[in-house]
């Protein structure tokens, strides 16, 4: 028996150093795939990319994010490059200790990071997280839906709405709120379902938004009334959608790519776009510094910023997008007719802590 | 038998203290000031209060329901006995956290009971809530636990001093609980660790009420700020260990040996009706609620808009039927593996720790028993920042260029860390049987001349399989759910069924998530029945 018991401790052993035999193999594999020909743009069905090669058909990417929502766009993007991406799904938070941290040793897992507040990209920027990459196609979008110093690009449009449950309005005889102001409404004491800005990117960015358009003053002195409102702010940023829905909460600020379908899926929900003008931002796409697909990465960005990547997103995202020359597909909000916020994402990245000081201060108020 | 017990150490030290350590230096250092480490210890503080008052609520009630239960199932008879012990295990196989969301729907603002029934509007959110759910889940651990004492009991003794005239609470008192205590205090310890480190619960139905594994969670994913979760972590750390600490003085000092292993006639005809009908009642209360939770998810899983619309539809499981199913056998495999391997190193050092002459006994047991301590969540970060360092955590000063020896980025990082993360229950069961196990049997073949490796291979293996077999089914069943000790180290490629629940959670798809939960321990419940089997088979042949 005393064998087995030596065998089954070499088996253990064996076991866990395999890992690192196979690291060691893998290592090789993963080397530098050829440059492209600097001479030629490949020209794709509706996408361009000056670093594509039919020999990277076969190439595998790692993708973060933080939805599964991305896994149709990615097959299509295999469909038209033969480049795999398989994607793993994490909070913001999580991507951005993972990143830090696998920079920190040298292991690179992921190549691509694509979905997440802008907050956290410009964050990541600025630790050297992020590997610089001037896209030829960059060109086709607007200034506010990329980063000026080129280490991300704005993909589809991320809105703040309300989600509403009618039922609750109709039952209780309130008014249906249209304008921030009606959220401030008595009946809707306790009602009014935010998610934590310092946790949540949704809430941040709507706390943000109200200080730089009302201006610092009358925007906290409206804070402090919203804040009133709200019997406790929840953790994540998809908790209000989901209080409203269960009836928790009459009222939820929710962030959404522009859809309807909490709408359509609930016949007691209703969305609401405030009238006086609500927060957003681009979904961004980047590459990750360290990476060993460099080409195959670049490729990635140059076809999702491309009018092609685009539809795709628009498509099966079934949402707004950074590019004003896609056509929108049925259901989806149109942006013109929707009052945005002007927002400065860069300045709201470097104002997070001094805000969220601030605001912890107007929570002790209370 | 030495080499293998101070290999086994070595590892354990390796892979449990090199990690824990970080995370606790990785909250001091780069020291600041002493003024910064009392700041974050402060701000968590109240947090720890709140998860102290949960965690001692649902272990007082989680024992009180297991003990009750284990009394009530396995020494009284009466009808629907068998049944009623299927429903008490349910919670083995638990869909993780569409739970809380069954208890939203049924006790919240708008409930099915509380709303439609009652005609109430009350908030669900905060500690009741919390406890509810946790007393839910966490009883089946401590009615397992204490179960397995009941059936080792030996009657004889209580028959011997029924007749020599003593009253049935003090045979009750003196014997029959007493012969139990090891396995009642080992099930108060694990309840208590699992509710001190629930973070999914909490972050659900707490609202306001956050506890200190929470708060630890919405530090790293929200705050971005892992160094004050380290310091927030290392604070919970410290009643878990103080608790180990009494329950081994507790129990260390009496011994109580049975002889034989299962006893056939232990149905006990002597309690007084009323306390029969209060233990009975309670075990199927329990039982009761349980299974309705289940219904309750099963329901959700096939109806339009769970809490809203109950029209009946397929939709949801058609949804997750076209999903990839790559994550599935992921997890299956994960679970399989470190659950063998964890259970049958957990089970041999409990008998090297406890019937072996080594040195470095306590520190052993104390070691092994640590992660039962630490949050999950804590556990990854300090595999994370421990073992992102070259050979394998210990060149981070020197040797940077080695690459290939960097452990995390590869697929085993998740095994070690459910195998070394979950021997502590194989330990606890090895410890458990122990207690009943007489060594005299083992003397006895010793001074007859039987070499170490027979006596080893030929009475305490056997003896033990039962231990090595409980451990597994609970591994096996927790490693399939469990999320928090692996979210910072899965890879892009292998990818667990229950994060992609735990995202689908979040973007209001609850009939998805229910169906996806419920479809998770499903094939649980089906890998369990199928080791079951073989686990019988095997038994019947060594007999």
């Amino acid at each position: 028996m005393k064998r087995y018991l030596w065998i089954l401790m070499a088996l253990v052993m064996v076991f866990s150093f395999a890992g690192c035999q196979a690291a060691q193999e893998e290592a090789p594999a993963a080397e530098e795939t050829p440059a492209a020909e600097e001479t030629g743009v490949f020209e794709g069905d509706g996408w361009s990319s000056a670093h594509y090669t039919p020999d990277m058909a076969g190439t595998e990417l790692n993708l973060y994010g933080v939805t599964d929502k991305v896994r149709p766009i990615l097959d299509i993007f295999e469909a038209d490059t033969g480049i795999r991406v398989e994607h793993l799904t994490m909070k913001n938070g999580e991507i951005l200790q993972r990143l830090e941290n696998e920079y920190d040793s040298g292991v690179v897992i992921a190549d691509l990071w694509f979905t997440g507040g802008a907050d956290t990209f410009i964050n990541a920027a600025e630790n050297g997280l992020l590997l610089q990459y001037e896209s030829a196609n960059g060109s086709d979008l607007d200034d506010v839906m990329k980063d000026p110093n080129h280490y991300w690009y704005g993909t589809s449009l991320t809105l703040v709405n309300w989600v509403v449950n009618k039922d609750l309005i109709a039952e209780k005889n309130l008014k249906m709120p249209e304008t921030w102001e009606d959220l401030l409404q008595e009946g809707l004491m306790d009602e009014v379902s935010m998610s934590n800005p310092a946790s949540s990117g949704t809430a941040y960015n709507v706390v943000s938004a109200i200080l730089q358009t009302k201006g610092e003053e009358a925007g906290w002195a409206y804070l402090d009334q919203l804040i009133a409102q709200v019997p406790f702010f929840t953790a994540r940023g998809s908790d209000p959608a989901n209080m409203v829905v269960n009836g928790e909460a009459i009222v939820g600020i929710n962030a959404s790519n522009g859809d309807r379908d909490l709408e359509i899926n609930n016949a007691h929900i209703k969305l609401v776009y405030p009238k006086d003008g609500t927060g957003w931002w681009p979904q961004p796409a980047a590459i990750i510094k360290g990476t060993k697909n460099e080409d195959a990465a670049k490729v990635f960005i140059d076809w999702i910023i491309s009018k092609r990547g685009m539809q795709v997103t628009a498509e099966s995202r079934y949402a707004a997008v950074a590019r004003d020359d896609i056509e929108i597909p049925e259901g989806i909000v149109d942006i013109k007719d929707i009052a945005l916020f002007p927002t400065d994402f860069q300045a709201n990245a470097v104002k997070r802590d001094a805000i969220l000081e601030e605001w912890a201060k107007h929570l002790e108020n209370k | 038998m030495a080499i293998p017990y101070y290999l086994m150490v070595g590892l354990l030290a390796y892979f449990v203290i090199l990690p824990v350590a970080g995370v606790v230096l990785y909250g001091a250092f780069p020291f600041e000031s002493l003024q910064y480490l009392l700041e974050s210890a402060g701000r968590s503080l109240p947090f720890l209060g709140r998860s102290l008052f949960i965690a001692f609520f649902v272990t007082g009630f989680s024992v009180a329901v297991g003990l009750a239960a284990s009394i009530a199932l396995w020494r009284f008879e009466f009808r629907g006995r068998r049944l009623l012990r299927y429903a008490m295990v349910l919670p083995m196989i638990n869909p993780p956290f569409v739970g809380s969301i069954a208890f939203i729907m049924l006790f919240g603002k708008r409930g099915l009971i509380t709303h439609a029934l009652l005609g109430l509007s009350v908030s669900p959110f905060g500690w009741v809530g919390i406890a509810v759910m946790e007393i839910l889940s966490l009883s089946a651990l401590a009615y397992l636990i204490i179960s397995s004492s009941v059936v080792k009991i030996d009657t004889s003794i209580e028959d011997a001093a029924r007749n020599l005239g003593t009253p049935e609470p003090v045979i009750f008192r003196g014997i029959t609980l007493r012969s139990m205590a090891p396995e009642i205090s080992a099930a108060a310890v694990l309840v208590f660790l699992a509710s001190m480190a629930d973070f999914g619960t909490p972050l659900i139905i707490g609202g306001a009420y956050q506890t200190l594994a929470s708060d630890l969670y919405i530090q790293i994913t929200g705050l971005y700020d892992m160094r004050s979760a380290a310091v927030s972590g290392t604070l919970l750390l410290l009643p878990c260990m103080l608790l180990f600490a009494v329950q081994r003085r507790l129990v260390k000092k009496k011994n109580y040996y049975a002889m034989g292993i299962a006893n056939p006639d232990i149905v006990y005809r002597h309690y007084s009706r009323p306390l029969r009908r209060v233990l009975t009642g309670m075990a199927g209360l329990y039982g009761f609620m349980v299974t309705m939770k289940y219904l309750f998810i099963v329901i959700g899983a096939f109806t339009r808009q769970w809490g809203y619309d109950y029209a009946p539809t397929l939709f949801h499981m058609r949804t997750v039927l076209e999903r990839d199913f790559s994550p599935f056998l992921n997890s299956i495999q994960l679970a399989f593996f470190s659950a063998f391997f964890a259970s049958m190193a957990g089970v041999l050092l409990s008998y090297m720790i406890k019937r072996k002459d080594f040195r470095l006994k306590r520190t052993a047991d104390l070691v092994a028993t640590l992660p039962a301590a630490v949050p999950g969540i804590l556990m990854g970060v300090g595999y994370l920042v421990a073992f992102k360092y070259p050979i394998m955590g210990i060149g981070r000063f020197w040797m940077r260029e080695m690459p290939p020896l960097i452990l995390l980025g590869t697929g085993i990082i998740i095994y070690l860390i459910c195998i070394f993360r979950y021997m502590n229950v194989g330990l606890r069961t090895g410890y458990a049987l122990l207690e009943h196990l007489n060594p005299n049997i083992e003397e006895a073949a010793r001074n007859l001349g039987q070499t170490e490796g027979k006596i080893f291979s030929e009475i305490a293996l056997p003896l033990m399989a039962p231990a090595f077999g409980s451990a597994f089914f609970k591994n096996f069943s927790t490693t399939m759910t469990t999320l928090g000790a692996i979210i910072f180290l899965l890879l892009p490629s292998n990818k667990v069924a229950v994060q992609q629940i735990f995202q689908i959670i979040t973007s209001s798809a609850m009939g998805v998530a229910a169906a996806m939960a419920l479809l998770l321990s499903l094939v649980t419940a089906v890998m369990l029945a199928v080791f079951r089997i073989i686990n019988a088979k095997l038994l019947r042949i060594k007999q």
